[in-house]
């Protein structure tokens, strides 16, 4: 398993652990002991969709949703939330640039915050549409 | 495939579309941040 975790992270450009530490923690990760990291579960839906689409060819489309689904909520876990974009906000208009006006960056906050909202709003969607036992997953 | 697994898709598709907008501007903000943070290069003449 440390081997296609590896493999399956070369072929989509990524880093991942040393083998030995892989091999440590993979077992932490079967028993339960430990929740494998977002980028590890991404490998682990790679790794088993490739398995599943040789043995079963039409079930590629429904892992490709899986791991779609997978890839967005954990972009959307990884946002900032509408407080710290205010607060990069602050501190980029804390003294004049040169690329940006006072306007632009403010335009450039509200325009992201909005976006923000959005996708507090696509993400209840989706949960509504999986049904409730998802709800309340990632963020904003 | 279903209803349910096309409105899935499209759903998951306007999502991913404004998380490219949040992540765009987000990583605007933050470059003009990193600019302050920069060494600034001295000249070499």
């Amino acid at each position: 398993m440390a081997r296609e975790l590896r493999k399956a992270a070369k072929d989509s450009g990524e880093d991942v652990a040393a083998h030995h530490g892989l091999v440590k923690m993979i077992p932490q990760w079967e028993r339960g002991n430990r929740a494998p990291r977002e980028r590890y579960q991404l490998l682990y839906l790679k790794i088993f969709k490739d398995i599943a689409t040789d043995m079963v060819p039409g079930m590629a489309s429904g892992v490709d949703l899986a791991m779609r689904l997978a890839e967005v909520r954990s972009r959307a876990a990884s946002l900032p939330g509408p407080g710290q974009i205010r607060a990069l906000e602050a501190a980029a208009l804390a003294k004049p640039r040169e690329t940006m006006t006072p306007a632009q960056i403010r335009a450039l906050t509200a325009d992201a915050i909005t976006h923000l909202h959005e996708v507090a709003g696509k993400l209840a969607e989706l949960s509504a549409l999986l049904g409730g036992d998802e709800a309340g997953e990632g963020k904003p | 495939m279903s209803a349910r697994d096309d409105k899935i898709r499209q759903v998951v598709a306007e999502l991913d579309a404004h998380l490219a907008e949040v992540e765009a501007s987000v990583a605007v903000l933050k470059a003009l941040l990193a600019s302050d943070e920069a060494p600034e290069e001295e000249d070499p003449g």
